[in-house]
């Protein structure tokens, strides 16, 4: 059915967005990057890609910062064309996706006040996708009850704030947890609204989005172990949907050590992946210095795997036609792409040329 | 290919005879010649380092300087845009040229990149002083703004003030022994104890601010804000904004701070006044004092902004074209190749054969220029790679080979239709178009283009205009086309010209006139007696009809003949065999035999002779449905000639099909049994071995040994040959058919011009030819003027529009197809000149 009206309202705006996806950066363009020598190399690599002359008018010397900034105008600039051009129920969709930058950009804004930042700093470091009118203001209010009634109530977020309105004061732990809670009431309202879409796109969205679910609740867990926050609170800020719903995350809401934690991922198998290196790793690690780092490490370990597992699933949103899931794939996919040149010329920068292989490949 | 043989002349028959060269060149003239070649404009440079990345080349540090100055260049072309007055820039061909080849070229371009600096620190220096200053005034004229307005709002709020007072008064007694106190403020002017927040607000911002308000203060408060009714503009990007001055009263230091973070995060600006109102007159003075002063200081920037700018703007294409070129030459150096010692630069491109002695004393003059003695070293390299396609054009065929390149780019040496599209296309352009008036005026527009092109060719006439412009030789071969093409039909406008003696003269008998041959034969077109005739329309019809399918068969005829001299000059005779003579028999005994009857018809006077006049177009079906018999005789012996043209017909098709393919079978049978099977075939093939050997003998082995494989000969694949030549019969027999009929367009469209003036003529002018006084001449006057528009509008562009292309895609389909391969590629030598169109 939706491959008969698809093309209408969409066919456009997926032909533009397939062709945004060829634009980016190939295996062999990046191996160019990382040969550069210096910032200025980096310029004369990415004006031959489609970036093209992006940082043309940029005094010499740049920093990695122009060049994340300039490549995230492009993102957002390629966003806002899109958005521009489409018609319900792809604008909705993308609505969607600018809710998940809305969560950041209130979290961030809220802790920055919270911690006595600088509103105009702060303000600019919003991520552009996430804008919305009132959203300055957010640096007024001191207790989440004011927050909601003075600022999120007028927004799309409103309906996804109503849970967390229990937490009084604003202070760091209170804010991770309306940070886990909007994400979970989010990712829930998506998934739904991605169902109510039904076909391929509720087929490719569902994979996307369960995964995405699943990455919070594992890292929900990691995090909150050795916390205050008891094991039920821990259970209400699980997504619903997801792979490992209902039964990994019963689990992981008791799991009080890492091993817990993976034998409760054992049933996907994917996930058992993520863990098997890792504990391979912290069986050689465990008998050095310190465990606190080991954790650590291991954890971050975990973090570039779901990474490199999202880059996965939103490359195979492309293998699929007639379905909304290319459009949110894609800006994924360039978002992981503007962090990879953000972390290579950070590399450049500070002559940490060691690391500089641990970007992200996508095509 | 050996060394092509190169004519005296170029001609456009075929593409110029190319040499693919090599060049040595000491590192130290590398740069002026590499310049001295860009002027001349006629070597494609090769890439001779396709896997060194584009940083990590040679040349890279001086394409960086080059593109930080080009970037400043565009700086201050954007500042002379942005600036509201008019900054005179002067053009190219004013400015006195900068030298960047020859001894002093470091020196110039050293001297260029500092002046460059200068001006752009200075530059943005000024813009950053107006910035600041433009930003205090701005925030003095708020302030003004805010001092303004507010006085209404406290003019207000003292009135309301009153009125709650008075209510107060009636419910609380007690409190009238505050009254002469409150007298007492009142009389100076001090207003009721709520404190307020005022400032300005981006008007875009206003709504939200004051819902967010509202909210964070639960209602408490009250907000008055007007418009400012002049924008305001930013300096830097000249983008206007409309703000609104705002107050806010209400009570309590909590509420009030919050009001001023909520502002002050929603971007706008607070400015603290004071509740008394001769301190606000006060102030209100003392801010325009301070205004005027920051006028005149802002006004003194900024002329001096424009003073440096339009020092500037007297140099500044001179500065684009520097950089654009001296970018050009270095990208070029980069495709070059060092030597061993890194003293020399190897550079390998396709020229035009014709040129080499050109190029060899533009080389001696770079060197003499540079002031050494190393003249850089040219010679021609043997190779088998298919050189790029070059048809040399002039002002004047550059249009008409721009629409058969557009088709496609003429294999190397292959005839280039493009030449005979001269005089095709305007022809049968013509004959749809063929009208003496219409063609008169395209033909004075064209000839205007012509006679004005170098005023013209120096403006900038806009993208659609500038189409017209460079198709002005076609337009004008047009034009004189469809003059001729409007005197064969007799149409003026619609009307027919009485040059000759007619033919016919019109004796009335009772009441109907009908025509009576008189004699005459009219000397040159179509007779005017049959303006007018009833049967005008089924005459003109059945001769256009048959003059286009005469034209589209001679057509196609010439356009099949055109594979001879490509089979000639690729030594190709099976395809004259197998190709070209059954093609050309098949085509003749259906089409060309048509052609002949028509012509036979036309000769005969049907009118003195007993037999009926037959219709070829059922001549023409029953030769295939019913072969042996004809319903009504043409001719004596009809029946047998039209049985043999079908069987000759019948016959091509098994050639076309199987004669290629069998012979094609019966050479790679000889091949095999010969033993000649596996060494050719792997990868490269023989020539490539050939060329390496070549490169190798003539010492020069680096630049040469590389991609050879892109040229590996195509495997001989039976089957494909099959298939191919399947598709092709089927597509020729097919198209022979089809694309006869093709060629009724130009029937179509001549008769569609036709009719739409004459309904032209009759819908506006017609009526109002005899005018009876003034008025009647004034109608006259004003429904000509309105015909002459729509004419022009509708008859000449429109139509003519729909006659192009009609005409391009019978060039393109209907000739193109019969024998133009389309496979080379074009020619793209580095040249200054054809850098500066592109911008």
């Amino acid at each position: 059915m939706e491959a008969l009206f698809f093309n209408a309202d969409t066919g456009f705006l997926e032909g533009i967005v397939r062709g945004y996806r060829s634009g980016i950066l190939t295996t062999s363009q990046y191996s160019n990057l990382t040969q550069c020598e210096t910032l200025e190399d980096v310029r004369t690599q990415l004006s031959t890609t489609d970036y093209g002359n992006f940082l043309a008018e940029e005094p010499s010397p740049i920093s990695p910062s122009t060049i994340a900034d300039k490549s995230l105008k492009v993102l957002v600039d390629q966003f806002n064309y899109i958005k521009a051009n489409s018609v319900y129920p792809l604008n909705k969709f993308l609505d969607y996706m600018t809710y998940g930058y809305m969560i950041d950009n209130v979290i961030l804004l809220i802790t920055g006040t919270v911690n006595k930042r600088e509103t105009k700093e702060l303000l600019r470091r919003c991520h552009p996708l996430g804008w919305f009118e009132s959203m300055p203001a957010l640096t007024v209010p001191t207790t989440t009850e004011e927050l909601y009634e003075s600022v999120l109530v007028e927004t799309d977020l409103a309906d996804y704030f109503r849970g967390c309105i229990s937490a009084k004061e604003l202070d760091t732990l209170n804010i991770e947890i309306i940070r886990n809670t909007l994400y979970k009431a989010y990712l829930e309202d998506f998934a739904t609204f991605c169902e109510s879409l039904g076909g391929p796109t509720a087929e490719v969205m569902g994979r996307i989005l369960a995964f995405e679910a699943d990455r919070r609740t594992i890292n929900i867990t990691i995090n909150s172990i050795g916390t205050s926050i008891s094991k039920e609170q821990r259970a209400r800020l699980f997504p619903t949907i997801g792979r490992l719903f209902p039964s990994g995350n019963n689990a992981l809401a008791k799991a009080d050590d890492m091993d817990q934690v993976r034998a409760a991922c054992d049933s996907v198998q994917e996930y058992m992946a993520f863990f098997a290196t890792g504990a391979a790793q912290e069986g050689r690690l465990l008998d050095t210095d310190s465990a606190d780092d080991d954790g650590f490490k291991m954890v971050e370990q975990i973090d570039d795997k779901f990474f490199a597992e999202e880059v996965n699933l939103n490359k195979q949103a492309f293998l699929q036609q007639f379905q909304y899931g290319v459009f949110y794939a894609y800006f994924k996919l360039k978002e992981q792409e503007i962090r990879n040149v953000t972390w290579i010329s950070e590399c450049i920068a500070q002559d940490a040329r060691d690391r500089i292989q641990d970007y992200i490949p996508i095509f | 290919m050996g060394t092509p043989v190169v004519d005296e002349y170029s001609s456009l028959f075929r593409s110029e005879p190319m040499s693919l060269v090599q060049l040595f060149v000491p590192a130290e003239v590398a740069h002026d010649t590499v310049a001295e070649l860009g002027e001349l404009g006629n070597v494609q440079f090769k890439d001779l380092n396709p896997d060194v990345n584009q940083f990590q080349r040679s040349f890279i540090g001086e394409i960086r300087r080059v593109d930080e100055m080009a970037r400043r260049v565009r700086f201050f072309s954007s500042q002379i845009e942005k600036e509201k007055d008019h900054i005179p820039v002067r053009p190219l061909y004013d400015s006195a040229p900068l030298i960047t080849v020859g001894p002093r070229a470091a020196q110039t371009m050293d001297e260029l990149d500092v002046t460059l600096a200068e001006h752009e620190a200075k530059l943005s220096q000024m813009n950053e002083s107006y910035e600041v200053l433009s930003g205090r005034l701005r925030e003095l004229v708020e302030a003004r703004h805010v001092l303004r307005e507010t006085a209404v709002f406290f003019e207000r709020a003292e009135v309301n003030q009153t009125e709650i007072r008075t209510s107060f008064d009636d419910s609380s007694a007690p409190l009238l022994q505050h009254d002469d106190r409150e007298n007492q403020f009142s009389s100076s002017n001090i207003q009721l104890d709520l404190e307020f927040v005022t400032g300005v607000i981006d008007r875009a911002r206003l709504p939200t601010f004051e819902r967010v308000l509202w909210r964070v203060l639960r209602g408490n408060l009250y907000m008055n804000h007007t418009d400012i009714a002049e924008p305001f503009i930013d300096a830097a990007t000249g983008a206007s904004t409309y703000k609104n001055v705002f107050i806010i009263f209400a009570h309590g230091d909590a509420l009030l701070s919050k009001i001023r973070k909520v502002s002050e995060s929603m971007g706008g600006t607070l400015y603290p006044i004071d509740p008394n109102a001769d301190k606000r007159v006060e102030s209100l003075r003392e801010v325009n004092g301070r205004i005027e002063d920051l006028d005149m200081v802002l006004y003194n920037t900024g002329s001096s902004r424009r003073t440096e700018l339009v020092k500037i703007g007297e140099s500044l294409k001179s500065w684009e074209d520097v950089v654009r070129k001296e970018k050009a030459v270095y990208e070029t150096l980069n495709l070059f190749n060092y030597d061993v010692r890194r003293k020399t630069l190897i550079a390998e491109g396709w020229c035009p054969t014709r040129d080499i002695t050109m190029i060899q004393l533009a080389l001696r003059h770079a060197t003499e220029e540079s002031g050494t003695t190393v003249p850089p070293i040219l010679h021609e390299l043997r190779t088998n790679k298919t050189p790029p396609t070059f048809q040399r054009t002039n002002k004047f065929t550059e249009g008409f080979q721009t629409i058969m390149d557009s088709y496609g780019i003429a294999t190397y040496e292959e005839v280039n239709p493009g030449l005979f599209a001269v005089i095709t296309f305007p022809f049968l352009f013509a004959v749809m178009f063929g009208d003496i008036g219409h063609g008169t005026i395209i033909f004075l527009a064209a000839l205007f283009m012509v006679l004005y092109e170098r005023k013209l060719a120096r403006a900038d006439l806009g993208e659609i205009f500038g189409m017209f412009f460079y198709g002005r030789y076609i337009i004008l071969l047009m034009g004189a086309f469809s003059i001729y093409t409007g005197f064969i039909y007799n149409d003026i406008f619609s009307k027919s010209l009485h040059l000759f003696t007619s033919g016919w003269s019109w004796p009335e008998e009772h009441g109907v006139v009908t025509g009576a041959a008189n004699g005459h034969v009219y000397a040159f077109g179509l007779d005017p007696g049959w303006h007018g005739a009833s049967n005008a329309l089924i005459f003109t019809n059945s001769y256009k009809m048959k003059m286009s399918i005469v034209l589209g068969v001679c057509h196609m005829t010439f356009a099949l003949c055109l594979q001879v001299p490509n089979h000639i000059r690729f030594k190709r005779p099976l395809d004259i065999y197998a190709g070209f003579v059954p093609q050309m028999l098949f085509m003749q005994s259906i089409f060309g035999y048509l052609v002949i009857c028509i012509v036979y018809k036309w000769t005969v006077d049907w009118s003195k002779t007993s037999a009926v006049p037959p219709s070829l177009l059922t001549m023409l079906i029953d030769m295939f449905l019913k072969p042996g018999t004809v319903e009504t005789q043409l001719y004596a012996g009809q029946s047998i000639v039209q049985s043999g043209l079908l069987l000759i017909a019948g016959i091509c098709v098994p050639w076309m099909l199987c004669v290629k393919p069998y012979i094609e079978w019966k050479e790679m049978n000889r091949v095999h049994a010969q033993g000649y099977v596996g060494v050719g075939q792997d990868a490269n093939g023989i020539g490539a071995r050939h060329g390496d050997l070549e490169g190798e003998e003539e010492g020069n082995g680096r630049a040469i040994v590389e991609d050879m494989d892109d040229e590996a000969h195509e495997e001989h694949d039976f089957g494909e040959v099959v298939i191919h030549q399947v598709i092709h019969t089927i597509e020729f027999c097919l198209g022979c058919i089809s694309h006869t009929a093709s060629y009724l367009r130009l029937w179509a469209l001549s008769l569609a011009h036709a009719q739409l003036s004459e309904v032209l003529w009759d819908m506006t002018i017609a009526g109002f030819l005899n005018p009876s006084g003034i008025i009647g001449t004034i109608i006259l006057i004003v429904v000509g003027v309105a015909w002459f528009a729509l004419t022009v509008g509708i008859l000449v562009v429109m139509e003519g529009l729909s006659a192009f292309l009609h005409a391009l895609r019978l060039h393109w389909v209907e000739a193109n197809s019969k024998h133009y391969q389309a496979g080379g590629y074009q020619f793209v030598p580095l040249d200054f000149a054809k850098l500066s169109e592109k911008d």
